[in-house]
């Protein structure tokens, strides 16, 4: 009972909430049509498309498509396996290096801080182009044709560091970290001990956008994984159909009959839809467990702990 | 200021020991650094593309004998951004979609974050977050076909619904009028859930406290907000804000380029640099075209970023970014 | 550099066969591992690497060669190969072509690739002896060692005719006497032409479009225009009309800009009213939708006329997929030029550490039917069964795992015939082809480089026009006059007046 009201204390009145409820609520749905949209349109039968477009009420339904990606396409599990692993294995090291960094950044104690902060600043605004970066990483760092090929590249993102600095900023008092030196804890214990536990939200918030980052990467793919392409993540599969679907469009006037012969080649429009089904879903899955942690202090209207 | 007070404090402190304190500090900086260096740093040679004519040193064809072994022609390859009247066209879409992007893309986000943390019932307000994430995971591509399943002359659903009601028909993907307002909303519809986390994390790092202290004065709602939550999260929004600055002259070629169906008809208000840059090269085929175009998008972003961490650090010091 | 291509039919035979003996002695050689690219396949790695071990075992003991082929697709190749190019990859043969992004004559200009002249004789005998003189001719391009051979060309559907693709039941039961009809020949701007759509459109009600139009082929059909080689990949700007009845008639040398061409103004008011009168779908209008429409409507037989670029048998195959009777109609005689020779072809990289032996291989490629067999149509037994007259029969299955371009590998008339093209296809083929005729000047190659930054800016206005010009979707009468002031602005007499000078200097010598 005393708990309730507790709750209830600084809340916004019910009538605001409603309102809250109902801003919201539109906003979501409006997020998440489009993404019904694409379940229909993988749901609909190749005939229905043919006759009156993407539409969502499809003259007829079909699970053929999911069925054809499942036993006809073994590269569609392997690609699963290994979008899962780069996502995996690249969110780990990337959050460890950006917090890494980014705490140093955030000691004002620290000698270089400003050089640091403005040497990875720098970079976001400018870099040498696409051609003198590939050349960087296949002559010099053999990446092609491997996994770090689509990890390292991404492993850095100077955004990521100034936010994470921020976050430490804001909800580490500089008081803890001289109170853990004078007790003796190391600088890699203050820092995985004491600050990252604090900044728990914004750790996982980067965390959250580096797991989006590379589950998301396909441009990789395509510049290092040529002739080895089972290494292909699931995204860089769906490109590489949306792209060739995209490129007979446009070059149709120019091949003339191979166009056509070309386009029959091309899975069916519902395929390309459940492929983009395929990739939502698992990240979508596992946002929740990001979310744990960054909602964990939500509706600091009722009282932590 | 800080710096000096924890100087002082370690004062008594051996030369050695504070020295050890750095390395194992620049220890931690390291990868990252190494990283930068290697794969941010060392390409940077390659900006002298944008002014040359690269070819292929066919005796020795590697890449620095290519670009010394290339004429210098200084700012030719910039020439073409300026080539008609119609590149100022270009150049004011670019920025002014910027412009509100980057005010919008702060409001709504901020508005929704607070909105969603006044939510009582927590896994409601998870429900929203997360479905307001749907449309990161979505490719511009795919975009394009959901909005072209309502505005598609033949099979869309608003011009069968003018059909039916006997209007004349909507030609969407030639009539200019409405696509500023969808290049808007897609782009916010698309990025403002990637937005409301980062918010969101900052508002949860707010010690709670702060709020009861607050509602015990008697401070409404709006006066938390007002005076609470805002100045909390001053400094990532003065972040974000200089950071898209720097980027006012790029604009997402995706969202320019698919969601438009690549129409000639509304390139006065569609045609952005990357647009134009990527028709240019696709023509030509000439990496120094793109890298001068880069190079010029990159410069002009670096003054503006200049200008506005000025700006804020003039407002509130400890909110610029250097 | 008329009728050299007569020759050809023997010499694919003959030297496709006496091929097998000339690098028998694959052993003395040092092994070596060739990387080649291809472009627009649909291979997976499971499939290539089947195939690829037969190859590699027959390659061993013919040129002692291990090879490791990258499968560039058809949305990656532009992307990826001017990256991999520019960053000077260890890839031994690329894919090029005068329509792709690494287009063929402005890489041999910029060094690209290897000028193969001196190498033709002493490395690849048979494959100079093979491809007919006029598409050699086609490849002389002015590269970074000169004027010279940069790439070998493929022997393929060599020539271009463009014909109306006519829904022959249709015709017939809208009341037409079909064979009248098409024997006469269609006639865009003829008031038949367009009864007929009218007629099409009033049996079929409002939501059928009966002309269903590729805009880019329908203009260069209906104006009887040839894309000028080197011209704005993609962004045609300039134009040569030649004779639609005798393509090798001489009608002047003069190039003119497409776009201010009374011949364009002409066609554009033409498609705009068709547009109008509901003859053309929306879908046709806009560039990303309308290949997906096409394909869609030419399976489901839902025209009356369509544009086709012609491609030998194909009125055979496209009967058989729609279930009607589709007839070609010619609007153009067949005619040779080298936009058609330079449309695939095979460079040797510059980075290649051995050009010699890469060059062998293309000329095994292109000379031993059993390895363009496997390269192309993969293994017996696993993409193929072989009937006993010689054809083929494709296991679709596996055969839609290993899918190259086939078009784009090199000279196709070495393969066996599939059932569905005939014991006979590949003479028929040839006779089609070596009979067009050469288009006069055909050989002339505009080198676009010097007014790289016109061309950069005329790409954007071609952008903003050209398509829906070309498709009906804006009125000419307002979008024809801004579409030509903004090419003067952008610079389009520039861009005539170098293609007319070099064009002289083509003439001069």
């Amino acid at each position: 009972m005393t708990r309730k009201r507790k709750l209830r204390l600084n809340a916004v009145s019910p009538g605001t909430e409603a309102v809250i409820h109902v801003i919201l609520a539109a906003f979501s749905l409006c997020c998440i049509i489009p993404f019904i949209f694409v379940l229909i349109i993988a749901f609909s039968s190749e005939e229905s498309i043919r006759a009156i477009g993407y539409s969502f009420t499809p003259l007829s339904w079909s699970t053929e498509a999911f069925r054809y990606a499942f036993d006809k396409l073994p590269q569609i599990w392997r690609s699963y396996f290994n979008s899962i692993l780069i996502t995996v294995v690249g969110t780990v090291l990337s959050t460890l290096m950006c917090a890494m960094y980014s705490y140093v950044l955030y000691r004002p104690d620290f000698r270089f801080r400003k050089f640091f902060n403005f040497f990875s600043f720098f970079t976001m605004i400018f870099g040498g182009g696409l051609v003198p970066t590939y050349i960087v990483c296949t002559q010099l760092l053999g990446l092609q044709e491997n996994y770090p090929a689509l990890i390292v590249p991404l492993l850095v993102n100077p955004f990521n560091i100034i936010v994470m600095r921020a976050f430490f900023k804001s909800s580490v008092p500089l008081e803890l970290i001289e109170a853990a030196t004078i007790d003796g804890s190391g600088e890699y214990n203050t820092l995985f001990r004491i600050v990252a536990p604090i900044a728990k939200p914004g750790v996982a918030t980067i965390a959250l956008l580096n797991a989006l980052a590379f589950w998301n990467e396909w441009y990789l793919s395509l510049l290092y994984i040529k002739r080895n392409k089972v290494l292909q993540p699931l995204q860089a599969l769906l490109m590489e159909l949306q792209n060739n679907v995209q490129y007979l469009n446009q070059m149709a006037g120019q091949l003339g009959a191979a166009a056509i012969a070309e386009a029959a080649k091309m899975p069916s429009q519902s395929l390309r839809m459940v492929l983009v089904v395929l990739i939502v879903v698992p990240i979508a899955c596992a946002y929740p467990f990001f979310q744990r942690y960054i909602v964990a202090g939500l509706a600091v209207g009722s009282v932590k702990g | 200021m800080e710096k000096k007070q924890v100087h002082s404090r370690r004062l008594g402190s051996s030369w050695l020991e504070r020295n050890k304190k750095t390395l194992v500090l620049l220890s931690m900086a390291a990868p990252v650094a190494i990283w930068l260096l290697l794969l941010r740093y060392l390409p940077m040679g390659g900006i002298v593309l944008a002014f040359k004519d690269y070819k292929v040193n066919p005796r020795n064809p590697s890449f620095i004998s290519n670009l010394i072994h290339s004429k210098w022609v200084g700012l030719k390859n910039f020439a073409f951004l300026f080539k008609t009247n119609d590149a100022w066209i270009m150049f004011r879409n670019t920025i002014c979609y910027n412009v509100v992007f980057i005010v919008l893309g702060v409001i709504i986000p901020v508005a929704l974050a607070i909105m969603m943390n006044e939510v009582t019932k927590k896994y409601v307000a998870k429900t929203y977050q997360t479905l307001m994430f749907f449309p990161y995971f979505l490719s511009w591509v795919v975009v394009s076909y959901f909005l072209n399943a309502f505005l598609d002359a033949q099979y869309g659903m608003l011009p069968a619904a003018q059909r039916a009601a006997g209007e004349a028909v909507t030609s969407w993907y030639t009539t200019k009028g409405p696509w500023p307002f969808i290049i808007v909303f897609a782009n916010l519809w698309k990025n403002v859930g990637y937005t409301t986390v980062l918010y969101l994390a900052a508002i949860t790092g707010i010690d709670a406290t702060l709020y009861e202290a607050a509602a015990i004065d008697g401070a409404t709602k709006w006066e938390q907000v007002r005076y609470v939550t805002l100045p909390h999260l001053r400094t990532i929004i003065s972040i974000l804000f200089i950071m898209n600055v720097g980027k006012i002259f790029n604009a997402d070629f995706g969202l320019f380029y698919n969601v438009p169906m690549q129409n000639g008809a509304l390139f006065s208000v569609t045609q952005v640099i990357d647009t134009y840059v990527y028709r240019a090269f696709m023509v030509t085929g000439d990496i120094s075209l793109s890298s001068a175009a880069g190079l010029l998008q990159n410069v002009l972003g670096f003054i503006c970023i200049l200008g506005a961490n000025t700006i804020v650090k003039k407002i509130d010091e400890d909110s610029s970014l250097f | 550099m008329k009728k050299l291509l007569s020759v050809l039919l023997v010499c694919v035979m003959l030297v496709g066969v006496c091929s097998a003996g000339a690098f028998a002695a694959g052993g003395e050689l040092e092994p070596v591992t060739l990387r080649i690219w291809f472009h627009g396949s649909t291979v997976t790695p499971d499939a290539s690497a089947k195939v690829m071990e037969e190859v590699n075992k027959y390659l061993a003991d013919k040129i002692n060669v291990t090879l490791e082929p990258i499968w560039g697709t058809w949305g990656d190749f532009d992307q990826a190969t001017t990256t991999a190019l520019a960053g000077g990859d260890d890839v031994d043969i690329y894919f090029t072509c005068n329509w792709s992004a690494n287009e063929y004559n402005k890489y041999a200009r910029d060094g690209y690739w290897v000028k193969l002249d001196d190498m033709l004789d002493e490395y690849a005998p048979e494959l100079k002896e093979t491809i007919p003189q006029g598409i050699w001719d086609c490849a002389i391009t002015n590269g970074y060692d000169g004027m010279g051979i940069y790439g070998v060309p493929a022997l393929k559907d060599t020539a271009t005719q463009n014909c109306w693709d006519v829904n022959g039941t249709l015709l017939a039961e809208l009341g037409y006497d079909v064979d009248a009809v098409c024997e006469a020949g269609l006639d865009y701007y003829s008031d038949e032409f367009e009864e007929m759509l009218q007629a099409a459109k009033d049996a079929k009600g409002a939501d059928f479009y009966p002309l269903l139009i590729e805009p880019v082929v329908l203009e260069r059909m209906v104006t009887h225009s040839s894309i000028i080689t080197g011209d704005l990949n993609n962004a045609n700007m300039l134009s040569y009309y030649y004779d639609a009845e005798h393509p090798s008639n001489d009608t002047g040398a003069t190039i003119v800009s497409k776009y201010e061409s009374e011949e364009f103004a002409k066609f554009a008011a033409r498609t705009y009213e068709f547009s109008q009168k509901g003859f053309i779908s929306p879908s046709c209008q806009s560039t990303a939708t309308s290949n997906d429409y096409r394909t869609a409507t030419q399976a489901s037989a839902e025209y009356l006329f369509g544009t086709q670029s012609y491609a030998f048998g194909c009125e055979l195959d496209y009967s058989k997929a729609r279930g009607i009777d589709v007839r070609m109609v010619p609007e153009t005689a067949a005619y040779m030029d080298c936009t058609s020779g330079q449309g695939a072809m095979m460079a040797v990289s510059v980075t290649s550490k051995n050009p010699e032996r890469a060059l062998m291989f293309l000329n095994l490629l292109n000379t031993d039917p059993v390895l363009m067999t496997m390269m192309n149509y993969g293994l017996e037994g696993f993409t193929y069964t072989t009937n006993d007259d010689g054809t083929i029969t494709f296991i679709d299955e596996a055969r839609a795992t290993y899918s190259p371009w086939t078009n784009g590998m090199g000279n196709i008339r070495i393969l066996p015939p599939t059932d569905a093209q005939g014991a006979d296809f590949w003479e028929r083929f040839s006779a089609y082809y070596d009979a067009a005729e050469t288009l006069p000047y055909g050989g002339f190659i505009f080198d676009a480089s010097e007014v790289e930054t016109e061309g950069a800016a005329l790409a954007n206005v071609f952008a903003e026009y050209a398509f829906n010009l070309m498709s009906g979707a804006v009125d000419p009468d307002e979008a024809l006059p801004e579409f030509q002031a903004k090419l003067k602005e952008a610079g389009i007499d520039e861009l005539v007046a170098a293609a007319q000078s070099q064009m002289e200097a083509y003439l001069a010598g």
